[in-house]
This record gives structure tokens, sequence and C-alpha cells, in this order.
């Protein structure tokens, strides 16, 4: 009997361990029918929630207030450096825990990217706000997702070469506009005993800056279809003589010794502490990044200048790099109505002026501001002429084609690799597509 | 004796749904094409695994990471016996010097990464006391020349915990009986025989603690090597968990990334299984 109702007790338990563990597992899936979204309550009242990166926490922090007491909202707003809240943002949507106001990456940059998102059916469309006619043409093909507006930009960085003020004096070098300039600025430096040109290459985030620099001066006004006639095949990088020019521009300075000396270990807040101290003359750096390279010298804004960097001897050719910083609405939002009268209050002109001029970035939506600084004044001209690009790897079809470039452009710039061994290795990440 | 089942069930519970499940899920994930969305993956059978040795960044991946698990076993349990051995006396600062050669197996892996990231820099501390005490010819690009850069990592890894390798020592050295020392020099060994003969033949139960430890803990070496150089310059310091971390967070490739940690995994327990097995023999009793 002691045995039986031993063997009774063992089965019973193992059934209540069995049961548990399906339910666990079950809460434990991952994985819901597409039908199982959660739907809005339609309200545009109750709780919004945001998940944004450091800088759009600050710079909308003063316009939230405003925004509760007007609309009777209560905002709960999360914020995170960028690179872990990409990384934890595919999780969170995968899980069906994401907020209803999303920090995405514009077109197919990484696996939370505007266009692969909005592909998935994760982000909701956004084409019938009244700000989609103000975006400017940059961004507007970056939030674009099969014909429909996905994506808020709060802001946009461009790409630019920031100089020492005092450096350039000395060495009696001028503002270079066109790339033999350029060239001879940088002989002048180096025959003044500075370093022309930081590099802090370690990592290779500051290397691409300057592949998105070259490529947005010579291959997209050269050839803007090159995306879509490398998605269908009719050409790749090692084939694009644009690319091949690019990735050229890049290799005639590193030959010339214009980069600093030991540039794949310097990291990028020693590059421009080097240029903050006068060690080095300029460097390729976001627009965003200027206040921390103020904050390295005593000379503050004053002591630094910025200029479009040139990359053919044709100056009125040059165009910048702009990169917008976009908000998006989640598909399964709780409150998607909140979300969209948020976006709403944010594309008010006077928000983005107020955004643009807290975050010294320029401002997100083609409409009428007024920035209080003029550290970007050199390159404003060139945005009111149209002369911009996204950055390039924003179209490419997916992160890895990035990813290569910065490891593999590592090697390419210590010579352990070509440039069509570089470009054929981008190419094989290219024709993986998007995923 | 009655056993209690009913007391363990919520501590099964918890170990299956925190330990077993995740586990046997990633190993699920590791044949499918997961990419971290919501619809259930595709089956793709080996072919993560045939990526895996396929891919030139994969194999460099798995070389580094071999070459530094055989590297920092070897050197820190060296260094680390030696050091043992130098304290293991009546030296008077023996406390403190014990202290301090220690202290760095205290800090966060992290916070130890950023440090050396720093001290390494072409401008950095590191050159700049070899140029104040005219050694400049040795100056390096520590982390930024490819060639040196994984030993640059080796060197730091080993630096943060030789001390406790010397530890683990330390504690092996009270086991050994001086009478046994004693009884050797007596028979006229010198100090080398007795060491050889006698101290580590004594040892090999403590050799074993570290050897795994540091095995296992630098085949999955990740904090460092992320932080210090993010697997470069190019793939010059990758290693598989970082290449995992990339694959699975950067690039969304959920399902790749299982394979490697399937692989890494496998890895791990096949070297400490070797490493156990093959110490045990030179096991010998006090």
């Amino acid at each position: 009997m002691t045995t039986t109702g031993t063997h009774l007790r063992r089965r019973g338990v193992a059934a209540v361990i069995a049961a548990t563990a399906a339910v666990a597992l079950a809460a434990c899936s991952g994985f819901v029918n597409s039908d199982d979204g959660e739907e809005g309550d339609g309200t545009g009242s109750g709780t919004v929630s945001a998940y944004v990166n450091t800088e759009q926490s600050a710079g909308l922090a003063p316009l939230l207030e405003g925004f509760e007491s007007e609309t009777g909202l209560t905002l709960d707003v999360s914020s995170a450096n960028t690179d872990e809240l990409n990384q934890q943002l595919r999780v969170q949507l995968t899980s069906g825990t994401a907020a209803d106001l999303i920090r995405v990456s514009p077109g197919y940059s990484s696996p939370v990217a505007v266009g692969v998102l909005g592909q998935e059916g994760e982000l909701a469309d956004l084409s019938d706000a009244a700000w989609a006619d103000d975006l400017t043409p940059d961004t507007a093909s970056l939030a674009d997702v099969d014909g429909s507006v996905m994506a808020f930009p709060v802001s946009r960085n461009a790409i630019v070469m920031a100089y020492n003020r005092e450096v350039f004096e000395q060495a009696g070098v001028e503002v270079p506009t066109t790339w033999s300039e350029l060239l001879a600025a940088c002989e002048t430096l180096a025959a003044a005993g500075v370093t022309p040109i930081a590099a802090p290459f370690q990592g290779g985030i500051y290397f691409q800056f300057w592949v998105y620099a070259m490529a947005s001066t010579l291959v997209y006004p050269v050839d803007p279809e090159i995306d879509e006639r490398m998605r269908a095949g009719e050409t790749t990088f090692v084939d694009s003589a644009e690319w091949n020019a690019a990735f050229a521009r890049i290799a005639e300075l590193n030959d010339a010794g214009h980069f600093s000396d030991g540039m794949l270990g310097i990291p990028p807040d020693q590059g421009l502490q080097a240029v903050a101290t006068g060690d080095a003359a300029m460097v390729l750096m976001v627009s965003a990044g200027l206040p921390q390279l103020y904050g390295y010298s005593d000379a503050g804004e004053e002591g630094f200048g910025v200029f479009a960097v040139p990359a053919s001897d044709d100056a009125g050719a040059t165009h910048v790099p702009l990169a917008p910083d976009f908000l998006a609405v989640n598909a399964a939002a709780s409150n998607p109505d909140g979300a969209r009268q948020l976006l709403d209050h944010l594309a008010q002109p006077e928000n983005v002026e107020a955004y643009a001029n807290a975050m010294g970035v320029l401002p997100g939506l083609g409409v009428e501001v007024t920035l209080e600084s003029t550290v970007l004044d050199p390159i404003m001209p060139l945005l009111d002429e149209g002369r911009t690009t996204g950055y390039a790897n924003y179209l490419w079809p997916n992160g890895d084609v990035q990813q290569t470039m910065l490891q593999s452009g590592q090697e390419w710039l210590d010579g352990s690799i070509t440039t069509e061994e570089l470009l054929g290795q981008m190419d094989a990440e290219y024709a993986k597509g998007t995923p | 004796m009655r056993v209690p089942y009913l007391f363990v069930v919520p501590a099964l519970l918890a170990y299956g749904a925190v330990v077993l499940y995740p586990t046997v899920a990633g190993g699920y994930y590791a044949f499918t094409d997961w990419a971290g969305r919501r619809v259930a993956p595709s089956v793709v059978g080996l072919d993560n695994f045939v990526e895996l040795l396929g891919a030139p960044a994969a194999r460099a991946a798995l070389r580094n990471t071999l070459v530094i698990a055989a590297s920092t076993t070897v050197v820190q349990t060296v260094v680390g016996l030696a050091l043992a051995l130098a304290l293991h006396s009546s030296l008077r600062s023996r406390h403190l010097l014990r202290t301090l050669f220690f202290a760095p197996a205290l800090l966060p892996p992290v916070i130890v990464g950023f440090l050396w990231q720093y001290i390494l820099t072409p401008g950095g501390p590191l050159n700049g006391a070899l140029a104040a005490v005219g050694l400049s010819s040795l100056q390096q690009n520590w982390l930024g020349d490819a060639s040196i850069a994984l030993a640059s990592v080796i060197g730091v890894i080993v630096w943060q915990n030789a001390g406790l390798t010397m530890v683990i020592y330390l504690a092996g050295l009270q086991g050994v009986p001086v009478e046994l020392l004693e009884a050797a020099e007596i028979d006229g060994a010198n100090r080398w025989q007795r060491l050889r003969r006698v101290t580590v033949p004594l040892l090999i139960p403590a050799t074993t603690i570290a050897m795994s430890l540091t095995l296992i803990g630098s085949l999955k070496l990740f904090d460092q090597v992320y932080v210090m150089t993010g697997g470069g310059p190019g793939y010059a310091t990758e290693t598989l968990s970082v290449v995992m971390y990339k694959e699975a967070f950067v690039s969304g490739r959920y399902g790749y990334a299982a394979a490697i940690a399937l692989v890494l995994t496998m890895i791990v327990f096949a070297f400490a299984l070797l490493q156990l097995r093959g110490l045990r023999r030179f096991q010998v009793d006090a």
C-alpha cells in the first residue's frame, strides 16, 4: 500500500509539475498570433508611454509639461542611450511590452529601423498627420515605408568638419571649400607640426562619417538612383565608380599621413580632446557631438568653427549628410491616439524651434524657425539649397553592411585588405537583403 | 526515508523556468532562423552551423578564443603560482602585497576594460611612462595594431585575474605538510627539487580549480574585449562571445547567435572535462 501510495503521490506531483510548467512555458512564449495585438482605447486620454534615447529625453522634457496640462494625458517616459535602446527595443516589440511611442533608427540601418519595423507591421501609419507635409526631402525618404509615413523627425544631425580656429589662424590656413584646398590645408598644418585631421577610428564610428561625407558629394548627387539599382542587382559597391571614388578620397588622406598616428587605437573622446587642445586641427563628426568638443576647451564654442567637408574641386557640388532622429508609434500601442497627439504637439513650429535650440541641433521639420546658435551657419546655405543627403547606410538593406564596413574598414585602413576586397565584403552583406 | 517532494516542487519550477526552459529553448533556436520577431521562426537544420564554420569572421573569433584561453590559462597559472610561492613566506609585507595583487580581481571587468583602454591608447600613460624612462623604442599602438592587440588583451586579463589564482594557490600551500618538505630537505633535496617533487604535486587540486576557472572564464570572455577593442582592429580580437552578442543584439540574428552559443557551450564543456580528467592523473595524496 505504501508503495502504491508513493507512486500515486509521485504521479500527482509529476502532473502538478507538468501542468505548471506548461502554463509557465506558455507564459514565457515570445510568439503571439498576429491577431492578438492590443487595440488602442481610441480615446486620446490616459497614459502615453514613450521609450526614447537620452538626447531626445533631455530635449523633450521641457516640452512635455505643457502637453500634459493641455491634454490631461499622463506621460511615462523611459530613456536609454541609443545602442542600449536599439538592443532592448527589438525584444520589447517581440514580447509585446514596447512603449506607445518609440525611438527608431532611420531607413534600414538596424533591426529596429523604420524600414525594417514598418515592413513587419510593427509601426503605425502616420501619413494623415498634418506635419507629414513638413518633412524635408532628405528625411521623407527615410520615414517612408511603401508609400506611408511611419516616423516623425524630432531633429536632424549633420556630419560636419569641426576645426580649432586658433590652430587654423596660427598656421595661416583658410577654411577649405574644395578637395584640393583641403589637401593643401592638411599639408600646411602638417608642416606646422599639427596633426591635420584627428582620426579616432577605434571602433569605426568616426571612420563611417568619412564614408558618408564622401558619398554625400561623390555618390548620391551623381547617381541618385544608385540604391534602387543596387537593390535590383544592376550594380554593386565594387562596380560603382562613384563608390570607388569615395573610398579613394579617404585612402588619399590616409596615404598622405593626414590622419592621426595610431588612429585605430584612438577612442573618440581622445580624438576630440586632440582638436580641443590644438594637437590636431580638425575632426569630422556629427553636429550633435559639438557640445562635447566645446567642453574639452576653455575657449568653449567660440574656439571652434565648422564647415562642410569638400570631396571634389567644385565647391558648389559639396553636399552635407543629414540624419533624422526619429520617433514612431508602436502599431500595438495601448494609447495610439495619445501618442499621435504628442507627435502633433512636438510638430508645432514653436516646439520644433525650442527642441532645436535646447539641443543645438537642426530642426526636424522644414518649418520656419529661428536658431539661437550660429555654430551651424556655415552649412545652412547648403541646407537651403537642398544640398543634403541621408547617411549612406540608411538605405542599405540591413545593418550588417554597415557593420562589415566598420570592421573590415579598419583592416582596409591598415592596409590588410584592398578597396576591392572591402567593397566586395560589403556587397556580400548587401546581397543578403532585408531580413 | 520519505522524500518531501512537494517541498521541492517550487524550487524545481523556478529552476525549470529560469534555467532549463531558456537552455532548451536556446538550443532549439540554434536550428532556426529566428530574427527576434513575433512570428514563429523556420527550422533551418544545420544551416547556422555551416555558416559559422564558413564565415571568416567566426573562424577568426574561434581561433582568437582558443588562443586567449590557452594563453591565459598557462600564463595566469604560472604567474599566480609564482606570486603565491613568493608570498607564502615570512616576508613582513606579505599581507599588504597579497591584498595589492588580489585587488584587481575585485574590480568589475567593464571598469578594468575602460581603464586599460585609456592606459593603452597611443598617447596614454603606458607609452608616456616608457618614454619617461628612455624606452621610447618600446612604445606601441597597443590596442590599435592588429599584430599585438590580442596580446594586449591577454595581458590585461592576466593582470586582473592572476591575483585570484594566487589566492587559490595560497590556500593550497596551507595544505602542504611542513614535515614532508623537511624530510625532503634532510634527504638532500635542494629548493628546486622540493618545489618540483613535493610542493607542485601536492598543489594539483589547487591547480585543477585554478586552471578550470581560468579556462572557462577565458573561453567565454566578453566584457574586457568588448569594452577595450570591440573585437577590433578589424577582427583581430574578436571572440565567440563578442560575435554572439553582435549577431544577436546588433544584427538581430538570434538564431545564428544561439548556434554560436551552443558551439561555445560544447567547447567549454569539452575542454573543462578534458582538463579535469587530465589533471586528475597527476593528483597525489599528502
